[in-house]
């Protein structure tokens, strides 16, 4: 619980107030947390693409969004992150289970895994990848930026720093 | 009645609220009518209008309508699911259903053979879905707004076709920037 806490704990320090989720087992315990918290907004989504929409709108609605992700839902939702998101400058916040990293045990995760850096960079979305506890201090930076020039950011947790925490 | 007919006909219903209308020739149309800041026209990402208005009305108290279109609702029908399970009572969906990819070169949608967005709503988790005609929907649009406990997914029946209308020259900062104004006011 220690990595899922403390993440949650720098995104809302930093003004992040909704947060939607589609599943992962290794987003599991902090969907725990946030569906117990009374002081953000918190909805489940059955789709990536969709969650992106939504985070628009509650960024219209002067809230700032976070999306909890598996990478391959990134792939679900590459035109809404460049053609909403990007194109509109909206903040949000991608919380990404980094599937297909070392420690992996599904062999198809590593198709997504191995060209979801690449297709980051390729929409100019700005990545930090977190592989090691002291590098979530790292996430504040990001939030600030996000906020600060109107981007989404990605914030990629590699499979065992989550899987240690489960 | 078509899309065009309709929009001019719920003009006094929705002029005063935070509106987000769906990508292409419904934005079009809209701007074309009566181009106001309290309007969000979609610019790209077909299917998200009704998501984004979600999105919206979950994170402020007054009411949000969206102006969503029966190609872009298949193309992200589980988006109904979210809002009937959250259902928030600020939120109306209007979906009008032309039976048309009127963007894309009026190709038929599904809503023309055995697909029914009442039901598909229903089936969702929505619960004030009403189908009604485009003479009708000023009426029903306007009682849904004013209802401040309950959020409606209203399907207005019209006819395909699209009015010959400009790109909207408003770049998307502006949309959004000129929008969120009316956010912080109110």
């Amino acid at each position: 619980m220690k990595v899922s806490k403390k993440i949650l704990m720098i995104l809302k320090k930093n003004g992040v107030n909704f947060f939607l989720s589609v599943p992962c087992k290794l987003l599991s315990n902090m969907i725990s947390i946030l569906e117990k918290d009374k002081e953000i907004i918190y909805s489940a989504v059955p789709r990536e693409e969709e969650g992106i929409g939504i985070c628009a709108g509650a960024h219209l609605g002067n809230k700032f969004p976070c999306l909890l992700l598996q990478n391959t839902g990134i792939g679900n939702s590459v035109n809404a992150i460049v053609s909403l998101l990007k194109y509109y400058k909206i903040p949000t916040i991608l919380l990404i289970s980094y599937r297909g990293t070392p420690g992996e045990t599904v062999k198809a995760q590593y198709q997504m895994g191995s060209i979801t850096k690449n297709l980051l960079k390729t929409m100019n979305v700005p990545t930090l990848h977190c592989n090691k506890f002291s590098d979530l201090d790292k996430i504040s930076k990001y939030v600030v930026k996000s906020k600060k020039i109107g981007t989404p950011v990605a914030i990629l947790c590699d499979f065992n720093l989550m899987k240690a925490d489960q | 009645m078509n899309r065009f007919n309709l929009l001019k006909l719920i003009q006094k219903q929705i002029r005063d609220y935070h509106v987000i209308c769906n990508i292409g020739y419904p934005s079009q149309e809209l701007f074309k009518l009566d181009d106001r800041s309290n309007y969000f026209y979609m610019l790209g990402t077909m299917g998200l209008c009704s998501s984004i208005g979600l999105g919206l009305s979950l994170s402020i108290d007054e009411p949000v309508i969206s102006i969503d279109g029966d190609g872009s609702i298949l193309m992200n029908m589980n988006t109904l699911a979210t809002i009937g399970n959250r259902s928030p009572n600020n939120f109306t969906l209007l979906i009008i259903d032309n039976g048309s990819y009127g963007s894309t070169g009026d190709q038929k949608t599904f809503t023309n053979e055995k697909t029914s967005l009442k039901k598909v709503a229903m089936g969702a988790g929505c619960k004030n879905v009403i189908e009604c005609d485009g003479i009708e929907t000023p009426q029903v649009l306007s009682e849904a707004i004013k209802c401040t406990n309950k959020s409606y997914v209203i399907i207005s029946k019209v006819k395909p076709g699209n009015i010959k209308v400009k790109s909207i020259p408003l770049n998307p900062i502006k949309i959004k920037e000129r929008f969120k104004k009316n956010i912080i006011k109110s």
